[in-house]
């Protein structure tokens, strides 16, 4: 398997409602990212939040193992501070190694749902 | 030059005038006298891991590190008396090469044994008590500056008081401890859907040694944590799944290591009424505080105890918990679920944020009266009197300490 992917990612357009409809935690509104590092060597990830009237925060680090996907809610981020709904984000990702990163967007915060997939903007 | 102080979270700070490590009781006496004789304050440092401003003073700051160690100890019959600045991790450790435990542990080990048993600390378990309720004597120095030997067996009020002090009978200079044989048991973590906790809360209570659980609130999922003596049969959680699990002596498996800072309230509850306040925290958080609090809301059991101002004097409690990132605003926040934690008769727990002055606390506690008299016999003059403990305990310091 050859290394695929960057390792620097930016998602602009991030944004949790703050009512979700439906049974939790299958229907909680949700922002997510998906990490595929389909490289031999675990994937050191560090995640910097952007707002429109403060100063970033993080990084929020995880791990993305060797050859393995990780999907994580933003909503579950909480090292190193809880990310506040209902407010505009963005961010970037950084890894040490190439990982292809995935944004998703489950809008439940009406009955009939919404889905958004999009492969996030690769910097370098 | 005075440096700033600051506690584990980060959510006070102060700078004392004087900075005070005294090597014996002798020398501790003294420094009492003296700030006695010159209308000053004297309070005294732990691990500084308390998030409500005990140990606050800009005045004369005490830290007892330089009074460690185990100074006698008969295994015979479990007891030990220790130097009272010992970190409560070092102790744990004196206690296991002395083949002895503390009966529980909270969620850290943190702090310094004073500290937590001055303020009530705890762990999970509903036969399991707060970890004061192991004084049984000790020595310490009063607002005179005078050494008070105290004993369960000549002086069982005062130690009853003196489990829970908050700082305000003297200052501990040897604790007396009643401990149990050293204990192994094996810790489960499990995740489960929030609803299904709560239907099967009373059962898992039950049958568990110590059980506690954090609810999530953005997923409305919750982490079951279950501990057991290694030899007994470890049963399975059908309607949970195993995330991690391992097993050690009790000061190795209850406390974990927590890196990331919070500050917490936390209020103390009669068992059978506290299901019933944590569904409607759980409501309220859900319906105002979601979009800044994302973190956990944790809920233990503690057995009923007598030590004076404990949180579960008389009664089996559950507490309640809340956390925020230091970095996040927390008081709105604490202080709208305040509001149902009061609702529901609960105390708070001494070492963290609560917002009642002396007059919510004394119909809390049957014997706060009785408490408030040993205060006064052992500092009449209000030497280890804060401005905060004075709006906690409504008292105030004698008129001559007050220019």
């Amino acid at each position: 398997m050859k290394t695929i992917g960057r390792t620097t990612w930016a998602i602009p357009g991030g944004h949790i409602p703050l009512r979700s409809t439906g049974p939790e935690p299958d229907f909680t509104i949700n922002d997510e990212l998906c990490i595929l590092n389909a490289g031999r060597q675990d994937a050191k990830v560090e995640i910097t939040v952007f707002y429109a009237d403060r100063d970033p925060v993080g990084p929020y680090r995880l791990t993305v193992p060797a050859r393995r996907t990780r999907h994580v809610r933003f909503n579950d981020l909480i090292d190193p501070e809880a990310m506040p709904l209902d407010t505009g984000d963005a961010c970037i990702v950084d890894a040490d190694v190439p990982i292809v990163v995935q944004f998703n967007r489950r809008d439940t915060s009406q009955a009939e749902n919404a889905l958004l997939g999009v492969i996030a903007f690769p910097v370098d | 030059m005075q440096h700033e102080w600051r506690n584990w979270s980060g959510s006070f700070r102060f700078t004392p005038a004087s900075t005070e490590a005294p090597a014996g009781e002798e020398e501790l006496s003294k420094i009492v006298q003296r700030a006695a004789a010159e209308g000053r304050t004297v309070r005294v440092v732990g691990a500084g891991h308390s998030s409500s401003p005990l140990v606050q003073t800009e005045d004369i700051l005490i830290s007892m590190e330089r009074l460690k160690g185990v100074e006698s100890h008969d295994t015979s019959v479990r007891e030990v008396t220790i130097k009272s600045g010992m970190m409560l991790r070092e102790a744990n450790r004196a206690f296991l090469d002395l083949g002895l435990a503390l009966e529980n542990l909270g969620d850290v080990d943190l702090q310094s044994l004073g500290g937590a048993i001055g303020t009530g600390t705890h762990g999970t378990g509903k036969r399991l008590h707060i970890l004061s309720h192991h004084l049984i004597g000790g020595r310490l120095i009063n607002g005179r500056g005078e050494l008070i030997e105290f004993s369960m067996e000549r002086d069982p009020d005062f130690v009853l008081a003196a489990r829970v002090v908050l700082g305000t009978l003297g200052i501990f200079t040897a604790l007396k401890l009643r401990l149990v044989p050293v204990f192994h048991l094996h810790r489960k973590e499990w995740c489960t859907h929030i609803e299904d906790c709560m239907a099967n809360l009373d059962r898992l209570i039950e049958e568990n040694r110590n059980f506690d659980f954090y609810w999530y609130p953005r997923s409305d999922e919750a982490k079951l944590r279950t501990l057991n003596f290694e030899e007994e049969e470890q049963r399975a959680i059908p309607y949970a799944r195993c995330v991690k699990e391992m097993s050690g002596w009790s000061g190795e498996v209850i406390p974990r290591q927590r890196e990331l800072r919070f500050d917490e309230i936390e209020f103390f509850f009669p068992a059978e009424s506290a299901p019933a306040c944590f569904r409607e925290v759980r409501k309220r958080v859900k319906q105002r505080h979601r979009k800044n609090v994302g973190w956990r809301v944790l809920y233990r059991t503690i057995a009923a105890d007598d030590a004076y101002l404990s949180g579960a004097h008389g009664c089996d409690s559950a507490t309640i918990s809340l956390h925020q990132n230091t970095m996040l605003p927390y008081e709105e926040y604490f202080k709208d679920i305040e509001s149902i934690f009061r609702a529901y008769g609960g105390r708070p727990h001494w070492g963290k944020k609560h917002y009642l002055k002396a007059e919510d606390l004394k119909p809390l506690y049957p014997l706060w009266d009785r408490f408030l008299e040993f205060r006064q016999q052992m500092d009449p003059e209000g030497v280890f009197l804060n401005p905060y403990l004075g709006e906690i305990l409504g008292c105030e310091r004698a008129a001559s300490l007050r220019a």
